[in-house]
């Protein structure tokens, strides 16, 4: 390393406390291995305990829990007014349980957008119930509870993991922050500003994907739905009040749209309080004619219309890293929803076109054989990173591939992706899709190892078709994924307009017609292989 | 890669699943919910553990007594020179042979270096343990070594080193270290100096791996998935060709700690980056576990976590109110027999000063005043701290992987709770009085650092003359 000759230098002018100032000993230092006894700390322990490496006496006994495989079980039960309870047993001590709400800015239509970004802020906040956020999160913590939300286009989840033993004052706190948050001026004050600084800290980041992510759903769902953005326009971090939130939560946070999941608990228990919590308890909103209240929700089917967004700006670089500044690129083309019989092939695709980072750590095992690995970064080694996603909703998707490289190549980056995108529809090699289908099986399950993402899926599964799917039946779809699949799924999804997003310096942009072009079924007929040659002609 | 993983994790030492006892109810058996770790000793010394979750996925690893630590000046770097050239191919199968098995699995292989600990380890689906414990004994046994692939790591290592110096807590914690332990193994950077890993040649690294790859100092560790006596079996198969050729484990020579200080002023950054630490005690020493207690009560906190007026920590919730530094986070590095107890923080240069005086104030707080009932909060945060990160085959099989090497047993789940609720206000403070009452101080900072207080005035905050 580099630092180490100068720290030597500078061992030379450290202070030898022990030995007082002794600068003549500057340089001629001898190093002995024999511990100074007086100084050191004593190698013994005041600890009363043995060593950590020997057992402790007079332990009970123990019995240890042995291996259970049956596959669990998903437990639903809707209550009275239409809440819906889930649950799952799991192994260990700990539950985590939530709340999944169909809510998030694709429904903000005919509000200030921002609600749910002010949301997520606010959450976990005082309530009827504990007076200060820090009552609530004392009753959290003796339970050994930690709490969390999060929201996407069309979900919001709050969910917390705690010792199993304390699932009933969870699920107290999971009613209180949901139905009946006291909002009150002061925290509404510190969301403002905790989303304005967030505003703020996001144009200075380098990180561009939370702003690209808006940026191609914006073009993707022009001015509907899944388009509005996630992030609080700047212009409307003033304008949110209490009232307009209020009014949100009263249209949206209703029994009909939401789940209450826990993983590693017992079912019955867990539907009495929530029954007890979240049912026999009010929201803030509920006044005498709630009866007669009907809550108001955009029901509209998102209208994909593609198109570009870009904004010439300049993206801050990495600190303290000699990385160029660059320029993003997205291009994304509708694929479907989750519910669509297609959607486990685009999920397939979606892991054959992989790619990530260019100089990601890490060894083998992170899809250095996928598509945008081996026909675009191991090829245009300019490219910063190139990686495919596919987002899915309830009523349609969205896949895109995000890539990154400095502003004089983005010409050349965004044909090299779009050619690729076309090339999807393409032959599909053996090895490749028996490749694609095991990683992303394996993936489903190494990630379901963890019990917050059980919890999710549970939750998100519950809410939009009322039971889970267990895992077992995703690895079996995805067995029977052919190559047939894959490229009827990359045709449908081709023979959209694509959408578009840039961000950075936009000089040597194409045009999206140009772009549009380059994507063309007709195309992609032609040999790839062909075109990939001609493609630096000058 | 992950080397110095291990520094900054709060919670570095243990991970255990924990069921609380019933109180006082000692001849209670205590129900765990977690299946029992299983320990086999093969006939050439190497220790086989695994924990049987029944899961679809599981983790395997090779944990290694061997690091950087073990090395000299000479050859300091090669340790992780050969996690390096650990995927780049072995006598059985070429580099794109070994990716393209790995990949068709749908598995991951990684590995990583620290000061004291070489990791090889494959995350898979159940039913591919065979092929991955055959791939890490492959790679551990056969690796290649092959000159043109240790010509080229040489100048991704070299890249790696840049990518280190532009991640300043790393920087800070080498230093930190190079301070700390002056003169002694445990001051070496993990990477090695440029001159090493210029030079570094096959030799070096066969050298190595025949002095430290030895069967006695390797443990086979296994969560998830994964049935005790077919891995026993597998181990049987695969490692039974390793010898224990060097006459025993290498002495290790006591590392000494010298309290003192580095500072990298650098007036062109907006930020400080600082270390302060004391020495902590040893893995197995018993005071560990107060002293992460201790350290839970001074926390972490950065500032998107905003107000921290709930924060269980003092210090948080100075530092969020009075806005003292940008974020800081306590730590408890250990090493075999002696370890690095501290804090690091980032503050702007104007709040250094202030920050540094409110830390020591509750420093010599926790070996005078600390009360009963904000250790019983801090415990209890430690507990959910420790158990919380056990979630996954990964983490198991490290946290058995890292047991092993440094206890020689894991700490059965009820044992390490136990532990924990023992600890006292009292025990606190006399832990605490021991290793940072009166004691000299490592300071390691980088940035504008004109703010932060000399070395004396800092080493003066370490008592009170009032007690």
């Amino acid at each position: 390393m580099s630092h180490v000759p100068e720290l030597k230098l500078l061992f030379a002018r450290l202070l030898p406390m022990k030995n007082g100032y002794n600068v003549t000993r500057r340089g001629v230092r001898k190093f002995s291995q024999d511990v100074d006894k007086s100084s050191s700390v004593a190698k013994g322990s005041v600890t009363p305990l043995p060593p950590l490496s020997e057992p402790m006496p007079n332990l009970p006994p123990v019995v240890y829990s042995t291996v259970k495989s049956e596959e669990s079980v998903t437990e639903v039960t809707t209550l009275s007014n239409g809440l819906k309870v889930a649950s799952e047993k799991k192994f260990g001590q700990f539950c985590t349980a939530g709340v999944v709400i169909d809510s998030g800015p694709r429904y903000e239509v005919a509000y200030p957008n921002g609600i749910c970004h002010f949301l997520e802020k606010l959450s976990f906040g005082a309530t009827h119930k504990f007076a200060t956020r820090d009552v609530m999160l004392r009753e959290l913590e003796r339970h050994g509870g930690i709490c969390d939300c999060q929201g996407s286009r069309d979900t919001t989840v709050y969910a917390t993991s705690a010792d199993s033993r304390g699932l009933e004052a969870i699920t107290q706190v999971l009613a209180e922050v949901t139905l009946r948050p006291q909002l009150s001026a002061e925290e509404i004050e510190a969301a403002r500003q905790a989303v304005a600084y967030e505003l703020e800290t996001l144009s200075m980041r380098p990180e561009q994907e939370t702003i690209l992510m808006d940026m191609i759903h914006s073009a993707a769902y022009k001015g509907n739905t899944l388009g509005l953005p996630k992030i609080c326009p700047k212009e409307n971090v003033n304008k949110i009040d209490r009232g307009i939130i209020l009014n949100y939560l009263k249209n949206h946070y209703t029994p009909d749209r939401m789940v209450v999941a826990a993983v590693g608990v017992d079912h019955e228990p867990f539907v009495e309080y929530v029954q007890k919590y979240f049912v026999d308890m009010k929201p803030t909103w509920h006044s005498e004619d709630s009866e007669s209240f009907t809550p108001k929700v955009d029901k509209s089917i998102a209208q994909y219309t593609g198109g570009i967004e870009q904004e010439e700006c300049e993206v801050p670089l990495y600190p303290g890293s000699d990385l160029p500044e660059l320029s993003h690129i997205v291009i994304g083309l509708e694929s479907c929803s989750h519910s669509d019989p297609d959607f486990v092939a685009t999920c397939v695709l979606n892991m054959m076109m992989g790619g990530g980072g260019s100089f990601s750590a890490g060894g083998p095992g992170k899809g250095m054989y996928t598509r945008l690995y081996t026909n675009v970064l191991n090829r245009y080694h300019w490219m910063f990173n190139a990686t495919a996603y596919n987002h899915a909703y309830g009523d349609t998707g969205l896949f895109c591939v995000h890539s990154a490289s400095p502003p004089n190549r983005i010409y050349d980056t965004t044909l090299v992706i779009a050619r690729e995108l076309a090339n999807m529809a393409g032959k599909v090699g053996d090895m490749e899709l028996r490749r694609a289908k095991t990683q992303l099986q394996s993936m489903l399950l190494m990630n379901l190892e963890a019990r917050p993402v059980v919890f999710e899926d549970v939750g998100r599964q519950v809410l939009a078709t009322g039971k889970r799917k267990p895992p077992s039946f995703f690895i079996n779809e995805i067995e029977k994924i052919t190559s047939e699949d894959i490229i009827r799924v990359a045709r449908r999804m081709l023979s959209s307009r694509p959408s578009v997003a840039a961000r950075g310096r936009l000089a040597h942009l194409p045009t999206f017609d140009e772009i549009q072009s380059n994507m063309s079924l007709s195309k992609s007929d032609a040999s790839p292989q062909g075109r990939r040659l001609n493609l630096f002609r000058a | 890669m992950l080397k110095v993983a291990t520094t900054l994790r709060l919670v570095s030492k243990h991970g255990n699943q924990v069921r609380a006892l019933a109180t006082a109810a000692a001849y209670k058996q205590a129900l765990v919910n977690v299946p029992p770790t299983r320990l086999t000793v093969l006939d050439n010394g190497i220790r086989v553990a695994s924990e049987d979750s029944g899961a679809a996925t599981a983790t395997v690893g090779l944990w290694i007594d061997a690091g950087s630590r073990y090395e000299d000046s000479k050859n300091n770097g090669v340790a992780h020179f050969l996690e390096h050239m650990a995927f780049k191919g072995t006598s059985k199968r070429s580099q794109t042979d070994l990716e393209l098995l790995v990949e068709n699995m749908g598995a991951h292989l990684n590995a990583y270096t620290s000061r004291e600990q070489t990791v090889f380890y494959a995350k898979c689906l159940a039913n591919d343990v065979p092929a991955a414990v055959e791939i890490l004994a492959d790679i551990i046994q056969n690796s290649s070594l092959a000159e043109p692939e240790i010509e080229r790591e040489r100048g991704v290592i070299l890249r790696e080193m840049q990518d280190v110096e532009s991640n300043l807590q790393e920087v800070v914690f080498d230093h930190l270290h190079a301070t700390a332990f002056q003169g002694t193994p445990l001051g070496q950077t993990i990477l090695g100096p440029t001159k090493n890993i210029k030079k570094i040649s096959k030799a070096d690294l066969q050298t190595y791996i025949k002095t430290h790859y030895q069967p006695a100092r390797i443990v086979l560790s296994g969560a998830g998935g994964v049935e005790h006596d077919r891995l026993v079996d597998l181990a049987n198969k695969h490692f039974s060709g390793l010898k224990n050729t060097a006459l025993d484990v290498p002495e290790l020579a006591p590392c000494r700690y010298t309290g003192s200080e580095i500072r990298v002023r650098d007036d062109s950054m907006p930020l400080a980056h600082v270390a302060i630490a004391v020495e902590g005690a040893g893995w197995t020493n018993a005071d560990n576990i107060p002293l992460m207690v201790a350290n839970t009560l001074i926390g972490a906190w950065d500032r998107s976590q905003g107000g921290g007026a709930n924060n269980a920590s003092f210090l948080a919730r100075a530092a969020s109110c009075e806005n003292l530094c940008h974020s800081f986070q306590s730590f408890n590095t250990c090493y075999k027999d002696t370890g690095l107890w501290g804090i690091y923080f980032v503050a702007e240069p104007m709040q250094i000063d202030d920050f540094v005086y409110n830390l020591q104030r509750e420093w010599m707080k926790l070996c005078t005043s600390v009360t009963e009932n904000e250790v019983d909060r801090a415990k209890n945060l430690l507990k959910t701290n420790m158990l919380l990160q056990l979630d996954g085959t990964t983490p198991v099989c490290e946290d058995i992987g890292r047991q092993m090497l440094c206890y020689n047993r894991r700490i059965p789940i009820h044992e390490l709770d136990a532990r924990i609720d023992s600890v006292s206000a009292q025990n606190v403070r006399d832990v605490c009085y021991k290793y940072l009452y009166d004691r000299c101080p490592v300071v390691a900072a980088v940035g504008p650092t004109e703010g932060l207080p000399d070395y004396t005035r800092i080493r003066g905050g370490m008592f009170w003359v009032r007690v």
